[in-house]
């Protein structure tokens, strides 16, 4: 079972007192449904029966089926409405903690050498997730529901007709066991291609809207169009390959629920005719019948629906697929306790695994604090990976890293590329950690935002981020560097902290940072070197 | 087909323009009810055999059920009941398959009749979703609810003609209760459409904040925040629970009430006969009589009056949905951005199109003023290019660099002043055989979510030898083979295994690949890093070595050594100067 499926259960076993009250009231709702129906089959052939003669009409007790008829069609309606908010409101529940969990997993895992298809994680958590609902809603219910109304059904036709159970007994389990399974085999492969097709088709359309001028100087907007328009048609195909499967596999149960609904009512008239059972019973078992058929119907699909919720669920577990990242990192860093702040490589080897050659080979080399080192090697020679190796977001192939004098947590990256977060200057800076405006403030103003700041309509509480406020490249970096400054390191990594600063500014700033982390071991990887100081050492891989 | 194109595009609003998409498939609804009318026929005819056969065998204790034709009789109403879905699904699938499909060539032809001018009033995912996913999601409204709305009025009148034909009480008692079951509807689905407002606002944060939190992830990582950061998800995502919760109490409220019609009806149908046949009363019947046949046809029929209105009560969401959808591509079809200088006045038809010389020896601007949104944006350019040469564009954000540009591809026209191909004023404004002829490259590279093969092809046919000497001269060859598959890697939308600078220098091999003759760059370098950038304009430079043409707008002040001339842009308010 994938850990997703295991995982949607154990919290649905944590609202198990509202998913079985849930269950609870559906079972009750289908059973009050085909009583009301039974019942008042027996009320009106009793009556009309009695009826026939005046001595029969007076003594008839019509009061408590009267009554019996009222209460049951209350409990239907209340017992529907109970049933449908506890059952939703269990399956959201499930729904939203799996999606927080899901998040944190994704969140936690390294996406160096995978990237994260951004879109389909997004879409997947928001939209895909959701169907994970059927497991519960639209399967576990439903079908519960059918299999104890048809046993019920069954005990009940054997007290009445007995004779008949030779025939009914195969009819509803051919209805209720082999339906329910071909229902899954027929519709399961078409849905899952349908899903494959539409996201083929969504892709597309993204190609085409993020490339328009391209496809326009380049004549290839008509002929895109139309293969996105019969990309479309393919999918709707499938579609309606999907309900036309799927209407076959109901239209089959229908006719055998027909055949049920003709032995009934034959052998009724047979029991009758042979005064096995009472005048007023044979309406009485035909209306269960039909009421059990409705029942038996909704619950054809719940086998598929299971197969369906299932299926979302693999899907979305193969986001971040566990087996591929090595969850134990095998000691490649060793923290060493010491006060000394130094960095050792020795034959450290990395290659991505889609590419053929090593990124870095049998480096080796020391770093010791109090020093700035700045990297030095050619363009795609490994210089960012070499930090990510420190930090340990990339595990080395081979050799190994011996930090001294630092805790994991005190090893802090600035990244090259600096994401800016939907949220408020004070969100984008802290990034959930405790800081005071005046800390804020003064990371600012040593990297020169004050002012930019100070021009802000909200101060910190401007929100930044797609659609709002986008600062411009040189202030992502600098809001970069303060980010880093706010948090308490012993090591710094900085991935070309300076790109679209211009120089004196750039100059400036690092000469304020040199004081600032003054006694810390910083490595910095840029290519404008003429802003070295003299204290700086180069590393040369 | 182009008439009802026309016609969604000009619906004044949402319902409306369902209306008209409905119209497309008319002859499918025609069949659909069609079918709807036979299956309750099917059912009047099964309750009245029904009836008959158990009236007889215990109310008049005859056998007339051992004929046999009633068995067939019963045996064929029943199976046409069980069949006839089967025809209406696929009927039901065809209307909405071509419904949709005239509303995504709709959305499609207004998006390349309008092509840049939607943004950034749209975004490329939003009109991404919105053709797929958005227009996809109407499926049940088209196929399900719209028949089914129109037999929710029929059928019902069908079984109150039926009863009727015995009794005046019950049709009466459907009659005066029916009525109050789209009124309370009403009541609770205008609730319920607040709530479902509320409710996709709340989706959308979530949406937005999931997107957003994932784009920047590695930010969250660094700063060792996931776990808080959950937190924060967690609890959007509750608050969409509890609006969607709200939703859907309503909208079982509406569902509850056809319920609870549907169970009191049979119920009062019961007892009232009950009473009737104890003779505690004489009212309802036309004649006076009333056999056991009579009863059982008229509580067959009771859960029946109300079963096509419940089944429209559960598609409540697909209506609600379809709804949304309408009023997104109202917004599209609304929104005529490029109004001022329709292409629909400018039709590229090829008479008008001169064409044009072989050979490009010089461009010369003229006193050139471009617009965007009807507002003239900068002072009037003089420019002359020749091949071999290349121009920085330089000037502060929003003065039109981009516009200017945009204008000289022929995706704006030329609001004021003279364009001129080897001394020849020329409308280059969706000019095809100019624009074949124009190569563009921006900020975010643009790179189709397919192999790099066809991104550097793109319909042409080249041999992988000229791939690859393309891709070496903007140094991307090495890059390429060391990516799994080489010229048949796929780049998705996150791009994959490339980095801003690789997708930039791709978008360059393809440059070179085509050969255009005038090459137009939008700050291909803002995005990336010194050492990046440095690299790009060298292997740009190979461009005009060997002949092109090429003008790039850029902040970056180190690119200027490699240019040739540098015009800066000028507002028009702004004072002239030297």
């Amino acid at each position: 079972m994938p850990r997703l499926v295991a995982r949607y259960f154990s919290l649905l076993w944590e609202q198990r007192s509202m998913a079985v009250i849930g269950l609870l009231l559906a079972t009750i709702t289908a059973i009050a449904g085909i009583a009301l129906l039974t019942v008042s089959g027996w009320f009106i052939s009793a009556t009309a029966l009695a009826g026939l003669s005046i001595a029969g009409a007076h003594s008839f007790n019509y009061f408590a089926p009267g009554a019996i008829v009222r209460g049951l069609s209350i409990t239907r309606t209340v017992g529907r409405y109970g049933e449908r908010v506890t059952t939703h409101e269990a399956t959201l529940r499930v729904i939203s903690k799996l999606r927080a969990e899901l998040f944190k997993t994704i969140a936690n895992k390294n996406w160096q050498e995978n990237p994260l298809n951004n879109h389909d994680t997004s879409s997947r958590l928001l939209e895909d997730i959701k169907h994970a609902e059927a497991l519960y809603l639209s399967a576990l219910v439903p079908g519960f529901v059918m299999l104890l109304c048809c046993l019920l059904y069954l005990f009940a036709m054997a007290v009445f007709l007995p004779a008949s159970s030779i025939w009914l007994v195969p009819l509803v389990l051919i209805s209720i066991l082999f339906m329910p399974w071909l229902y899954l085999r027929k519709v399961l492969a078409p849905q899952d291609k349908l899903h494959r097709e539409r996201n083929q088709q969504w892709s597309t359309a993204s190609s085409i809207f993020n490339n328009l001028r391209l496809l326009i100087l380049h004549q290839r907007l008509e002929k895109t169009g139309t293969t996105l328009l019969d990309q479309a048609s393919i999918a709707d195909f499938t579609e309606k390959q999907t309900s036309l499967a799927r209407e076959t596999v109901l239209s089959i149960n229908q006719v055998i629920l027909a055949i049920l609904t003709l032995v009934v009512l034959w052998q009724g008239l047979l029991a009758l005719s042979a005064e096995q059972i009472e005048g007023s019973h044979l309406f009485m078992l035909l209306l269960l019948t039909l009421g059990t058929q409705e029942i038996i119907l909704n619950g054809t699909s719940a086998l598929a629906n299971f197969g369906l919720g299932y299926a979302a669920l693999e899907r979305i577990d193969n986001l971040s697929p566990s087996q591929n990242q090595p969850e134990i990192e095998y000691k490649s860093r060793q923290f060493i306790d010491t006060k000394e702040i130094s960095v050792l490589l020795s034959n450290l080897d990395y290659h991505y695994p889609q590419q053929a050659s090593a990124v870095i080979s049998q480096l080796s080399g020391t770093l010791t604090a109090p020093h700035w080192y700045w990297l030095t090697a050619p363009s795609g020679h490994g210089k960012t990976t070499l930090q990510h190796l420190l930090t340990g977001r990339l595990t080395p192939s081979s050799g190994s890293i011996n930090i001294h004098g630092s805790h994991v947590e005190q090893i802090n990256s600035m990244p090259q590329k600096i994401d800016l977060l939907r949220g408020t200057v004070r969100y984008n800076l802290c990034l959930h950690q405790t800081h005071t405006d005046e800390a804020l403030i003064e990371a600012l103003a040593l990297v020169e935002l004050d002012d930019w700041l100070q021009q802000l309509p909200d101060g910190l509480n401007t929100w930044l981020g797609h659609s709002e406020r986008m600062p411009s490249g040189g202030e992502l970096k600098r809001l970069g560097i303060a980010r880093l400054l706010l948090q308490d390191s012993r090591i710094l990594l900085l991935d070309e902290p300076t790109a679209g600063i211009d120089q004196p500014r750039a100059a400036r700033i690092l000469n304020k940072l040199h004081q600032h982390w003054a006694g810390k071991l910083v490595i910095i990887n840029s290519h404008d070197s003429s802003l070295m100081s003299r204290s700086d050492k180069t590393f040369n891989f | 087909m182009k008439n009802s194109t026309a016609l969604l595009c000009d619906s004044p609003d949402a319902k409306t323009l369902l209306l008209n998409a409905g119209k497309i498939a008319n002859r499918e609804s025609f069949w659909l009810t069609g079918i709807g009318i036979t299956q309750t026929l099917c059912t009047i005819v099964f309750a009245a055999i029904i009836a008959l056969l158990i009236n007889s065998a215990v109310y008049l204790q005859q056998s007339i059920w051992q004929q046999t034709h009633w068995w067939w009789l019963l045996a064929l109403v029943l199976s046409i009941k069980a069949l006839l879905p089967l025809i209406q699904s696929r009927l039901a699938d065809k209307a909405s398959t071509k419904i949709r499909h005239a509303l995504r060539t709709a959305t499609f032809q207004h998006c390349q009749q309008h092509h840049i001018h939607l943004f950034p009033t749209f975004s490329a995912a939003e009109l991404s979703s919105l053709i797929s996913t958005e227009i996809d999601s109407t499926r049940d409204y088209f196929a399900e609810f719209l028949p089914q709305q129109r037999l929710a009025v029929l059928a019902p009148l069908l079984i109150i003609i039926a009863c009727s034909s015995i009794n005046w009480l019950v049709p009466l008692i459907f009659a005066l209760t029916a009525p109050l079951v789209p009124l309370f509807m009403i009541i609770a689905g205008h609730k319920a459409a607040e709530a479902s407002q509320r409710n996709l606002t709340q989706l959308n944060r979530l949406g937005n904040l999931l997107a957003d939190r994932i784009k920047g992830l590695n930010a969250l990582q660094l700063a060792r925040a996931t776990v808080h950061e959950q937190e924060s998800v967690y609890e959007q995502s509750e608050s969409y629970r509890r609006s969607t919760m709200q939703v859907l109490r309503l909208a079982f409220l509406s569902g509850t009430l056809l319920e609870f019609f549907s169970a009191i009806s049979v119920a009062l149908v019961a007892v009232y006969l009950g009473l009737l046949f104890l003779g505690k009363y004489q009212i309802g019947t036309w004649s006076g009589e009333i056999s056991l046949g009579h009863g059982i046809f008229l509580l067959m029929l009771a859960p029946e009056f109300y079963l096509p209105l419940r089944r429209l009560g559960t598609l409540y969401h697909a209506r609600a949905d379809a709804i949304s959808v309408a009023e997104h591509l109202l917004r599209l079809f609304s929104n005529n951005p490029s109004n001022d200088n329709t292409p629909a006045k400018h039709p590229p038809t090829a008479s008008q199109q001169k064409s044009l010389s072989k050979k490009i020896n010089v461009i010369t601007l003229r006193n050139l003023q471009t617009a965007r949104h009807g507002q003239l944006l900068n002072k009037p350019l003089n420019l002359t290019l020749t091949p071999g040469q290349s121009v920085l564009l330089r000037g502060p954000s929003g003065i039109g660099k981009s516009t200017l540009l945009d204008t000289l591809a022929g995706f704006l026209p030329i609001a004021a002043g003279q364009l001129l191909i080897n001394q020849q004023a020329s409308d280059v404004f969706n000019h095809t055989q100019w624009q074949s002829r124009i190569g563009y490259i921006a900020q975010q590279p643009e790179l189709l979510f397919d192999s790099i093969r066809h991104n550097l092809c793109l319909g042409r046919a080249f041999t992988d030898e000229q791939l690859f000497a393309a891709l070496k001269a903007a140094q991307a060859d090495a890059l390429v083979r060391g990516l799994p598959k080489q010229l048949d890697y796929q780049i998705s939308d996150s791009g994959g295994y490339l980095s801003g600078g690789q997708a930039q220098r791709i978008a360059l091999a393809r440059i070179f690949l085509h050969q255009p003759d005038l090459l137009l760059l939008d700050e291909p370098t803002a995005n990336l890093d010194d050492e990046t950038a440095d690299l790009f304009l060298k292997a740009l430079q190979q461009f005009t070595q060997q002949g092109g043409m090429l003008i790039m707008a850029s902040h970056r002040i180190s690119d200027k050594a490699f240019f040739q001339q540098v015009i800066t842009l000028h507002s028009k308010e702004e004072a002239t100067d030297a």
